[in-house]
């Protein structure tokens, strides 16, 4: 086998741009298309068959997602739910993190936390989300406290694992060559567990979301997940599906478009990266 | 003269536009053992595949013959030892049973090759249970289970360390010398090659046939022998003009 | 690096029972526990200074509730209920999982053509499945059915993709080379490869699974383990919500923990690194 190390800088600028030209041909000429344009004409013929006030058509759904994108409505009720889903989310990652490094260096933290851990990575989101709604009614600390329980095991699974997985030999290759602690921790430890952290935001901001869409459901008068409970309420299937698609969108762009790339990044140095699709 | 075992003719095999073998013929007698040798990427493996059917032939013929009561089945060795990880290492030899053969005598011939290779008393460990060498050994076990009329063996020993590579090329001179199976032996070792072989075939940079000669050599062979090493000696020259044809051709196309 | 692990298939049945008694040993003192009690015990001082308003029922109140509920053996009833439509909605999400799952996995077309979707499928909560499920087929059996269906065939497709993807070629060449019969090789070759991402895919599905099925009761059922939990929500019962919810998160860990992982851990025997625990 030859491989070429290929280093990107110095692909000269026209290999790039042709590169790129037939990455967008890749990406136009695509049989990903094919399942849209199928998906939707299913829809509307099925739609227009069935003629019920329960299936909407497309046209509709896309009108309705238009309608609210352009009034503004819909970034007003996303920056409801994003203030409620950074606020828990950051205290999930803080916890998270603790309870992490602590597992993932002794075994004793490990067992102690273990149970507690499976128990909530088991336990559905609608749990925490009831459970705070009628602790905290419609006060912000409702979707904060369930975001903070539901999320925080998902934080814990990954950084113990990247704690488990430092490479003792590493530091101690550091330490026979005299080199300070602080330097160790910035050049050592935490360039092999920032992948990790990464995979704990990644995943444990998926669960967060959730959560807070269902807080907002059973108990809030903004957000997302309110708007789609006033949609479950009048009927109107076309509204929570529009709704969903938008949000789901929007935090599909922040995985793919943010969180799977900088994770890519900062796993560089290994030979395999993780793909999920 | 003794019969046939394989024979290739006119042997052409594209993949897509890169030609890969490139008329190739060659006769093969029974009972004998031929090593092909060559750069890696020549070729080689696939000169095998396309023998034991992996691969269709572009054009050409390559088949293996028997003159014996043997249905001409292979047995194919490979680089890695391919055993099924799920299985033991006994049940992978059952699994290769050939349909004409019943299960209790390919259970007896199961036996009788995994203690010629010295593997009776593991057969029911996993492969991940034993060493390379071990896994390679239960490779060449299932190779001759199934009593083949030819048996291929793509580079078995380049993936172990030199004295079990050693160890392992005398135990199958004596497997061969006792089975008097053909062997069809690839490898991109030179002295393993002339150290084994009845007859060295050298492929070139273009998958043709560029050396094919006999190797008069007696055995058991020392490669401290004065004959050897001049034999030896000859193969490297042959390697070094073919490298020489090499780099003019190259020069010639303008590639540095 | 791992150390192999001796698995020796005529280990004596004296072994293993030993063997269990330990792992037994192990559970009972085993220090997760101690942090279980340390919860019980904050909660009960917790519940105990708030005492009277209900709100933050006390363990032992809870657990008498929990024992209740078990006891009339109503339990058992709605537990049935849920089953059931978690059963028939499980099976259908395995079989359209598969057969996606296949398809990626095996051609570059399909796995274009359905990738999106099944990401979408991925990221999409189940809430809005259980809410789109409920609005259209109300309280009849399909909606729960639907909404598991939906919500849990993209994770069964990713984990069958995986593992059609790992096949290795090498392995089937070899078997061509020693002419196996088809059968013989989708028995011995190909089944074996996938079980462990089919079983991977079990684990993940029924976790996705059952969470959208009791969402699905919360909104739109008359029975069931998320109706029960609805209708202690709106009587503003916590210790009715947490009992219900506890007990069949239980029944959950102990399917996962009790049968799907040693399943798992089963049929991954042969490969050198024992399953890694959570
Ligand atoms: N299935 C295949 N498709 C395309 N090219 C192949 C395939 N198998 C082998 N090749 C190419 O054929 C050439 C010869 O390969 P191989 O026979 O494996 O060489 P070797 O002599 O090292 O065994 C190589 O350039 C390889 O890249
Ligand atoms: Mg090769």
């Amino acid at each position: 086998m030859t491989a070429t190390a290929i280093n990107p800088s110095q692909i000269p600028s026209a290999t790039r741009a042709r590169r790129f030209a037939q990455a967008m041909k890749g990406f136009l000429i695509s049989p990903r298309w094919l399942f849209v344009i199928i998906a939707l004409v299913v829809w509307q013929t099925y739609a227009v068959f069935r003629n019920s006030r329960l299936i909407p058509t497309p046209v509709k759904v896309g009108a309705t997602m238009w309608r609210i994108l352009t009034s503004g409505i819909f970034f007003e009720q996303l920056a409801a739910s994003m203030t409620r889903i950074l606020i828990g989310f950051s205290l999930a990652m803080i916890l998270g993190t603790i309870i992490g490094i602590l597992m993932g260096s002794r075994k004793s933290y490990d067992q102690f936390f273990k149970a507690m851990v499976i128990l909530g990575l088991a336990l559905p989101g609608l749990i925490y989300a009831l459970i705070c709604v009628m602790f905290f009614g419609i006060s912000i600390l409702a979707p904060v406290t369930a975001i903070l329980a539901g999320s925080y095991p998902f934080v814990v699974i990954n950084v113990a694992e990247g704690v488990k997985s430092l490479d003792k030999d590493l530091i101690d290759m550091s330490r026979s060559y005299k080199i300070g602690r602080g330097k160790i921790v910035r050049q050592v430890i935490l360039p092999s567990l920032l992948p990790f952290i990464l995979a704990a935001i990644r995943n444990g901001f998926a669960i967060a979301w959730k959560i807070c869409t269902l807080v907002e459901v059973f108990g809030a008068v903004s957000g997302v997940g309110y708007m789609i409970k006033n949609s479950f309420d009048q009927y109107a299937v076309y509204g929570i599906v529009a709704w969903a698609l938008m949000f789901g969108g929007v935090m599909l762009l922040i995985e793919y478009g943010l969180l799977v790339p900088a994770e890519r990044y900062l796993a560089r140095w290994r030979p395999k990266v993780k793909q999920v699709i | 003269m003794a019969a046939t075992a394989v024979s290739v003719k006119d042997l052409v095999k594209c993949f897509g536009d890169l030609r890969v073998l490139d008329n190739v013929s060659f006769d093969v007698e029974e009972s004998s053992l031929t090593t092909i040798v060559g750069f890696s990427g020549c070729g080689k493996s696939t000169l095998l595949n396309v023998l034991a059917g992996i691969e269709t032939t572009t054009s050409g013929i390559a088949e293996v013959s028997s003159s014996k009561n043997l249905s001409a089945r292979l047995g194919y060795v490979f680089q890695s030892p391919r055993l099924l990880p799920w299985l033991t290492i006994e049940q992978n030899l059952v699994f290769v049973r050939p349909d004409a053969v019943d299960e209790a005598t390919h259970l007896e011939r199961v036996h009788k090759y995994l203690e010629m290779v010295g593997l009776k008393n593991v057969r029911h460990k996993f492969p991940y249970q034993l060493s390379g060498g071990m896994q390679q050994r239960a490779g060449i076990a299932r190779a001759l289970c199934i009593e083949p009329a030819v048996l291929l063996m793509d580079e078995p020993f380049s993936h172990l360390d030199e004295i079990t590579a050693g160890g392992m090329r005398e135990e199958m001179l004596r497997i061969w010398q006792e089975t008097r199976r053909t062997i069809l032996f690839v490898t991109h070792d030179m002295q393993e090659a002339v150290e084994l072989g009845d007859r060295l075939i050298m492929l070139d940079y273009h998958g043709r046939i560029f050396v094919d000669i006999k190797i008069d050599l007696p055995r058991p062979r020392n490669l401290t022998d004065r004959v050897f090493i001049e034999f030896y000696s000859d193969v490297v020259r042959h390697l070094q003009a073919m490298q020489t044809i090499r780099a003019e051709e190259l020069a010639a196309l303008g590639v540095s | 690096m791992s150390v192999a692990v001796n698995v020796s298939p005529n280990s004596t049945s004296l072994a293993a029972s030993k063997r269990f008694a330990k792992s037994f040993k192990g559970i009972i003192f085993h220090k997760g526990w101690l942090a279980i009690l340390m919860v019980l015990v904050i909660w009960q001082i917790i519940s105990f200074f708030l005492g009277g308003r209900g709100l933050v029922p006390s363990p032992a109140r809870t657990a008498a509730t929990m024992w209740g509920v078990l006891a009339s053996g109503e339990f058992f009833v709605q537990l049935g209920d849920s089953l059931v439509r978690l059963l028939i909605g499980f099976v259908l999400a395995m079989t359209l999982g598969m057969i996606v799952g296949v398809l990626m996995g095996s051609r570059w077309f399909w796995n274009e053509f359905f990738k999106d979707i099944v990401i979408l499928g991925l990221s999409l909560p189940g809430l809005v499945y259980a809410l789109l499920s409920v609005v259209i087929f109300g309280t009849k059996l399909l909606a729960p059915v639907m909404a598991i269906l939906f919500a849990s065939y993209p994770f069964i497709a990713v984990n069958i993709r995986e593992g059609v993807k790992a096949l290795d070629k090498d392995l089937l060449d070899m078997t061509q080379a020693y002419k196996i019969g088809k059968w013989k090789v989708v028995q011995q070759v190909i089944i074996p490869s996938l079980l462990p991402h089919i079983l991977a895919a079990i684990r993940t599905g029924f976790t996705i699974a059952w969470k959208a099925s009791v969402l699905t009761e919360v909104f739109g059922a008359t029975s069931g383990i998320g109706y029960m939990i609805r209708f202690n929500f709106q009587m503003f019962a916590v210790r009715g919500i947490l009992a219900w919810s506890l007990l069949f998160g239980g029944v959950m860990i102990l399917i996962e923990y009790g049968i799907l992982v040693p399943a798992e851990r089963h049929f991954a025997r042969w490969r050198p690194q024992i399953l890694e625990e959570v």
